[in-house]
């Protein structure tokens, strides 16, 4: 392991390595990644892989519209086939709030040049003809959101960016980062230490832990989500579809599964990664009243990750006050894998003084201190 | 290559079965015997194939035949992937091949098999252009997943049954029903899962031996051990397998049978999971025609079909040879044994028949099209030629590898050892590193089946003792 | 060189694990995800002790892999159908009834 480097990322899931695969392509190259685990040991490996740019703020559509731009061309640049199956998304509301979120949402992304459309139940079972739309009001169908196939993200990002000369150490865990002052210049790990003035907490759901390892506080809270594959079947969906009544979202992998998770109002933020049965069956329900004949088919495996939660639902990102060179990179929520690629390029640029761009002002860690925050309304799915 | 037949029914087999009944498999009639599992009234009736693998489009045809793998999955009455050998044959039942192009008994994507000889990197598919990928993924799609959604009315939410138990035994093998009798000895009431359509285990299998007290067969066991009149306080309830066994004080154990399923929340658990049977690694280990011991000792000793013959056995141990000898008493062709064991009263008996015995020969890999016809033996010197040992079926004896699962979900400690794979860590009381479950038999390391029962009694006892000290 | 399949499921090799270990899919987990071996319909009952094996001999020790990949409930598939009444109805939320 290298003893010095010009900036150590913490964090070896998709955003971290987003960062480092942009900064090892604009000649920058000379950075260590610590990954506490194996590749994909984060959420980046336990997500379902969807990709939309079905936004409530201007900021997330455009951001999302980048990213969907970059997913298209990775499998190309890393060599490693991420399956972007670009399948669309379909939302359903079933009461009035949720129908008017959707109307205002879809106003918004049709003029940033997002082609949703809000349709009728009728109309979205022509896309998928067995689902069970009774009670829902209205539905929006973006046909450019799709999924991917989140490993292959993960590896081909880090293949490219360790061709390209940048370090990445799984197994390895921080203990440590020493700040003199204000100013970072060391990070212990478990495998030894590194020299540097530049520290990225891309650490997902152990940002917080990370973050006070240098004395700073974050507001993040982890959350588990669960989520499940079925045994593998013929292609019969091609979007993506989330029942915003309660969060429930499911897709078809490229190799037939069904894979999907909801939301759990009653989950309390802890640590906890294991499997519950009241997840499996309130999922079961859910499945089955959207696609009453699922009921038969089989769940192959449920798992749970975590979501990085921010007080606003926006990511913590760049500077902090109390410390220099410590930049944050998390607070993704449910959302970091899709956000990946451009977030990664944007960060890349700004910390490397090649380009500014607003959201590293507007959501940094100061903005709760300031009383700026801003909620993005539609993080569902 | 000889064709399928059935052997006489044996009076004293655990599996009876009922009147012969009719069903259709790809629309055409067929017939098996009531109760029989469904994979072999298809073997007996001459099916071969069974499906097509996922990647390779590789023939399937069944390999375990204890509901562990996947090599016999079928659409049966308009459900996909349903395993046939867990599948009682009923009259009346449509069963079909759901995969393969254009069907999985001649498929032409087994062209893909012979186009990748070494490996087909799907991961790096399609990477060379965006638009020969956007283009290849609606057919990547197309070719992915196994058979069609369900069909037919959709099903209701299965009713489920909450019970308040004191203890639960989750396995009704050979350490299960062990557990079960001397908890009963001792007045407890618990409940016995068996994932199987009867209780037994090991004490299923024809070639099953228990030594000590007067050595008897595992036949002989079951009949002395299954009958539920002897086991009082002990509800047993069989093809109701734990599928999930959820951590917390207590233990959610959830037990799912055909059309219900029950979670019951006990003070203890004993864990008697048994183990899955494993083939070698060897050249073409997937070919039809290749199984496990276990698997063609329930076939044929068991259930009396006999897909083909003759019959090539590989391995070591006491069961497969006597699995050999038992084959030989019901009249079924052997064509030979490849075993490293030179003497003994096992391979004496065998000698005495006149089976060909191989001593110093490796299987070096199976050949055959879409079923085995022959064996490549290689030497284990130099210099020695290979040879080739023609049958019609092949069991190829691994160690088996312990079903550790249910108890590391529930947060037991497991460890590995290079003899089978992972177990649950038990100390020489049964107790797991979780003080209200316990763990006896093959999930834990056992080696046969004699260590199984006295595991499974000491497994009880330890959890009766322990229920004793709790208020 | 005919194949000797680890995983039926999922058409892993022998070939599969060696080539994967050498490009530095070198714990079981890493392992699982980039051949796929154990996702598949058995979810790991017939390869799982062979990875672990393949594994242990190439990393020099059966402690190279004491921890196994974490378990994933479901044992064995089982229909949405059966768990869908699994909670008393007061956990679940109407919001789910199917």
């Amino acid at each position: 392991m290298r003893d010095r480097a010009d900036l150590v990322i913490v964090g070896g899931g998709v955003i971290g390595l987003s960062l480092a695969y942009h900064l090892a392509r604009l000649g920058f190259s000379d950075v260590v990644v610590l990954e506490q685990g194996y590749l994909c040991f984060g959420a980046s490996g336990r997500n379902g892989g969807g990709v939309r740019q079905q936004w409530s703020t201007e900021e997330n559509v455009l951001l999302m519209k980048d990213a969907v731009r970059r997913y298209r061309r990775l499998s190309q640049e890393c060599g490693y086939n991420i399956w972007f199956r670009q399948g669309g998304y379909l939302f359903l509301a079933r009461d009035d709030a949720s129908a008017a979120t959707l109307e205002q949402n879809t106003k918004l992304q049709n003029r940033l040049g997002v082609p949703t459309r809000l349709i009728s139940p009728a109309e979205a079972r022509r896309i998928v003809p067995v689902l069970n739309l009774e009670g829902v009001r209205v539905c929006a169908y973006n046909p450019t959101d799709g999924v991917l196939f989140p490993f292959p993200v993960v590896w081909g990002m880090a293949r490219i960016a360790s061709d390209l000369g940048v370090e990445i150490n799984t197994f390895t865990r921080v203990t440590n980062i020493d700040v003199r002052g204000r100013q970072i210049v060391k990070v212990v790990t478990d495998r030894g230490a590194i020299a540097t003035r530049r520290v990225v907490n891309a650490a997902g759901a152990w940002s917080p832990q990370v973050a006070r390892l240098a004395g700073v506080e974050l507001p993040n809270k982890p959350y588990r989500h669960e989520i499940l594959v079925s045994e593998p079947v013929k292609p019969f969906l091609d979007p993506l579809v989330s029942d915003l009544s309660n969060g429930t979202y499911f897709s078809q992998t490229m190799r037939g599964e069904i894979c999907g998770g909801l939301s759990d109002p009653a989950e309390p933020s802890s640590m906890e990664s294991g499997s519950s049965l009241r997840f499996l069956s309130r999922m079961s329900r859910s499945l089955m009243r959207l696609v009453p004949q699922l009921g038969s088919l089989k769940v192959l495996r449920q798992w749970a990750g975590y979501y990085d939660e921010t007080p606003d639902g926006q990511p913590i990102l760049g500077r902090v006050d109390a410390v220099d060179g410590f930049i944050q990179l998390n607070g993704f929520g449910g959302h970091g894998f899709m956000m990946a690629p451009a977030i990664g390029q944007l960060a890349a640029e700004w910390i490397l003084r090649k380009a500014e761009h607003p959201i590293f002002s507007t959501c940094d860690l100061g903005r709760f201190a300031r009383g700026e925050q801003r909620r993005e309304t539609f993080s569902i799915g | 290559m000889a064709t399928a037949r059935r052997l006489d029914p044996l009076p004293n087999t655990p599996f009876q079965y009922g009147p012969k009944v009719d069903f259709t498999f790809e629309g055409k009639p067929f017939s098996g015997f009531a109760g029989e599992p469904l994979a072999l009234s298809l073997l007996a009736g001459g099916v071969r194939v069974f499906g097509r693998s996922i990647k390779y489009h590789r023939p399937r045809a069944p390999m375990c035949l204890h509901a562990h793998c996947s090599s016999c999955l079928m659409r049966v009455n308009g459900r996909p992937n349903v395993r046939t050998c867990d599948t009682p044959c009923v009259a009346g039942l449509s069963v079909e091949r759901q995969t393969g192009w254009p069907g999985a008994g001649f498929d032409l994507l087994r062209a893909i098999d012979v186009v990748y000889p070494e490996e087909l990197r799907h991961h790096e598919l399609f990477t060379s252009s965006s638009a020969l990928s956007r283009m290849a993924t609606p057919y990547v799609r197309r070719m992915s997943g196994a058979g069609e959604l369900p069909s037919g009315p959709p099903p209701l939410a299965f009713p489920v049954e909450r019970q308040s138990v004191r203890v639960v035994v989750i396995g009704a093998g050979p350490a299960g029903l062990s557990a079960a009798r001397r908890l009963s000895q001792s007045g407890e009431k618990a409940v016995l899962f068996e994932a199987d359509a009867l209780a037994g285990g090991r004490l299923l299998d024809g070639a099953t031996r228990i030594e000590g007290d007067g050595d008897s067969t595992g036949w002989q066991r079951w009949k002395a051990w299954s009958d539920p009149a002897t086991l009082p306080g002990i509800e047993l309830l069989c093809r109701m397998p734990v599928v999930a066994i959820y951590p917390g004080r207590p233990p959610t154990v959830v037990a799912v049978g055909e059309d219900r399923a029950r979670i019951v929340q006990p003070q203890r658990v004993i864990l008697c999971t048994g183990s899955y049977d494993q083939l070698p690694l060897f050249g073409n280990n997937d070919l039809p025609g290749v199984m496990t011991p276990r698997a063609l000792d329930r076939m044929v000793l068991g259930h009396g079909v006999l897909p083909a013959e003759p019959v090539a056995l590989v391995g070591d141990s006491d069961e497969t040879l006597r699995l050999s000898a038992r084959l030989l008493e019901r009249g079924v062709a052997l064509a030979g044994v490849v075993t490293r064991r030179r003497d003994g009263p096992l391979v004496g008996a065998l000698q005495d028949k006149k089976v060909p015995l191989v001593f110093d020969r490796e299987v070096a890999r199976a050949r055959g099209g879409r079923w085995i016809h022959e064996l490549e033996l290689s030497p284990q010197r130099q210099r020695e030629p290979d040879r080739l040992l023609d049958c019609a079926l092949c069991v190829a004896e691994a160690p088996a590898a312990p079903a550790f699962e249910l108890g590391h979900h529930a947060g037991c400690r497991v460890f590995f050892g290079s003899q089978g794979g992972y177990r649950i860590a038990i100390d020489d009381t049964g107790r797991t590193s979780r003080d209200d479950i316990f763990a006896a038999g093959h999930c834990a390391g056992a080696a046969d089946v004699t260590t199984a029962i006295r595991a499974g009694e000491r497994a009880a006892a330890t959890c009766l003792e322990s229920l004793a000290h709790t208020p | 060189m005919p194949k000797t399949i680890v995983c039926r499921c999922e058409d892993v090799t022998e070939e599969d694990l060696k080539r994967a270990f050498e490009r530095g899919f070198r714990d079981l987990e890493s392992l699982r995800r980039f051949t796929g071996f154990g996702t598949g319909f058995c979810q790991g009952k017939s390869c799982l002790c062979h990875a672990a094996r393949f594994l242990a001999a190439v990393k020099g020790g059966d402690d190279m892999v004491s921890d196994p990949p974490r378990t994933r409930p479901p044992l064995r598939p089982t229909p949405f159908a059966a768990f869908a009444g699994a909670l008393p109805e007061a956990d679940a939320g109407a919001e789910e009834k199917p």
